[in-house]
């Protein structure tokens, strides 16, 4: 009788609860499908057209759209689409490198921030701040303004002015769980600093930590685009989505799909990105930081 | 086997406990009550290293674990070796992320089980309270509150140790789950003859199974009786209104039923 009603009970909130993990579930697999489509499109896409990415073709000099070129050709006579496909691994992989980099970086230190505190806490904190009194874009054309227009140099740029939000995420994140019940269990318990953090804080940062990393990665696709279109990123003959633009400025009028398509691929890319996170925001919702409701 | 005597917590110059002295027997069950913000919950974190001493003195002697001792300022103790705590909301007392069987294991973390050892001593643990084995496998938003709390007993449980905190251990559950996950811990408690420290405010719950009554008010002990004594005369007015008002509520039986435990109340 009383084993019955247990069981019963466990069996609603079961129900419950795995409603909401399989659309989180059949979201994450979606999302993880198309975002491989694109990078598969992005890298090796350029590789089914007819045309080398960076090599000119002189007779065929800013020709609109036609069988022959879907998006029309550049001023040198390269075909758009090819140089698009061709950009996407600049643009999206770049993005996707700085964020990664910048990620891990800002999760280290607001581990340790968050985790010991005090010194730890404070030093690093007023560190993060100062970083973040730079406007992004401003510290990043400036320093990769000093070091020498490259992409090496933008990739370095950028980096060093994209982890602060993550250092402020994590360390106010791990602040809120080193006092939960389960970490204090844990401490209790003789488990070791690194063992906590790995098992106990990073899994229950996680979620809201790859929210804070969509949208940074649509905001870094612009920033690169942005600084190569300024002419500090990724140079010419390469082709990269800001510095497609940059090259069709001068055509404007005259040819204006060579500014048209990569710009439509920047705010595709970028919209994309960020209704995926809006979505996967509403999905992990009040659960992203474990609150067991 | 555990002797307080003393015991002092400030925090940022505010007295949060004062003069705190009791001791538990072993295999007895201690029940601290006393209103919310009363210390109750300050004393179990102060007694786990959670709070530091400003001063007073701690003598723990388990059977099977070294023994503790601590006098004037100590802090930093993490936890009594030979003790384990059940928390109030199982929910958050364990990681939502983990596995039953995973949380649990860890109370053993310090042994260095080998795989098998650890999984038959959670399983153990887990048919001991009274859980299907397969529920290790199991995170706590897939099991039912009885559930969790029995799985946080077995966390404690698979530790062998010689005494358990708890605090308010049944407030999150429900009547029905309540009796169930009281009769495991009786149970539990006659077996092993493990002593229980209980934080609770349902005074029903420390007459029937409490050795030993400590009633604490804004930090300082009210009463500190067997529980026999505790309901016939209690030592301060405030307990007397306190017995009154749990009888009023209908709590409290009229009549305290003496206490089937494992040996007689003996003072120390």
């Amino acid at each position: 009788m009383t084993f019955q009603i247990q069981a019963e009970f466990s069996e609603e909130t079961d129900l419950q609860k795995t409603k909401h993990g399989k659309d989180l579930n059949r979201f994450l697999f979606r999302l993880g499908v198309m975002v491989l489509c694109v990078l598969a499109v992005a890298t090796t896409g350029f590789l089914l057209s007819p045309y080398a990415p960076n090599s000119p073709d002189f007779l065929n000099r800013l020709s609109p759209p036609s069988e022959a070129h879907w998006l029309g050709t550049d001023q040198l006579g390269r075909d758009i689409a090819t140089r698009l496909l061709y950009g996407g691994i600049w643009s999206l992989g770049l993005a996707f490198l700085i964020t990664f980099v910048g990620a891990v970086m800002g999760t280290m230190i607001g581990l340790v921030a968050g985790h010991f505190g005090r010194a730890a806490d404070v030093v690093l904190m007023r560190m993060t701040d100062s970083f973040f009194a730079f406007p992004e874009l401003i510290a990043a054309v400036t320093i990769a303004g000093v070091l020498g227009p490259s992409t090496a140099n933008m990739v370095f740029a950028l980096i060093l002015v994209g982890w602060m939000k993550f250092a402020r995420l994590v360390r106010s994140l791990s602040i809120d769980l080193v006092h939960r019940d389960f970490v204090v269990q844990a401490r209790l318990n003789g488990l070791p600093s690194t063992l906590i953090l790995w098992r106990h804080i990073l899994p229950n940062i996680g979620p809201s930590l790859l929210v804070l990393w969509t949208n940074a990665w649509s905001r870094s696709i612009l920033s690169i685009s942005g600084l190569s279109f300024l002419g500090f990123g990724v140079q010419p003959p390469n082709a990269e989505w800001g510095a497609m633009l940059l090259d069709g400025k001068a055509y404007m009028q005259t040819a204006p799909y060579l500014m048209i398509f990569p710009g439509a691929a920047i705010l595709l890319c970028v919209l994309a990105i960020n209704l995926a996170g809006d979505r996967l925001r509403d999905l992990l919702g009040g659960n992203s930081v474990g609150t067991g409701k | 086997m555990l002797r307080v005597e003393n015991l002092g917590v400030r925090i940022h110059g505010e007295t949060i406990l004062d003069a705190i002295s009791f001791c538990v027997q072993q295999g007895q069950t201690l029940c601290i009550a006393g209103e919310s913000g009363s210390g109750k919950s300050s004393l179990l974190r102060a007694l786990n290293g959670l709070l530091p001493a400003e001063f007073g003195s701690l003598a723990f002697h388990p059977k099977s674990s070294e023994p503790t001792e601590l006098e004037g300022r100590w802090r930093g103790v993490r936890g009594l070796p030979g003790s384990r705590w059940v928390m109030q909301d199982p929910i958050a007392a364990l990681n939502p992320k983990l596995p039953l069987g995973v949380s649990i294991g860890e109370s053993v973390f310090s042994k260095n089980l080998s795989a098998t050892e650890l999984n038959d001593a959670v399983s153990d643990a887990l048919s001991e309270v009274e859980l299907l084995p397969e529920l290790a496998v199991r995170r706590p938003s897939e099991v039912s509150m009885g559930q969790a709390q029995r799985a946080c007993l077995a966390r404690a449980l698979v530790a062998r140790p010689d005494l358990i905190f708890f605090d308010e251990p049944l407030s999150a559950l429900d009547a029905i789950v309540q009796k169930q996950v009281a009769a495991t811990m009786r149970r539990i408690q006659m077996r092993y003859g493990t002593t229980f420290i209980i934080v609770t405010h349902d005074l029903g719950f420390a007459a029937t199974y409490a050795d030993h009554v400590l009633v604490l008010r804004n930090g300082k002990i009210e009463a500190n009786q067997s529980a026999g004594n505790f309901f016939r005369s209690p030592e301060s007015r405030y307990c007397e209104e306190l017995i009154l008002a749990a009888r009023e509520l209908g709590g409290l039986p009229e009549v305290v039923p003496a206490k089937q435990g494992p040996g007689e109340a003996r003072s120390c």
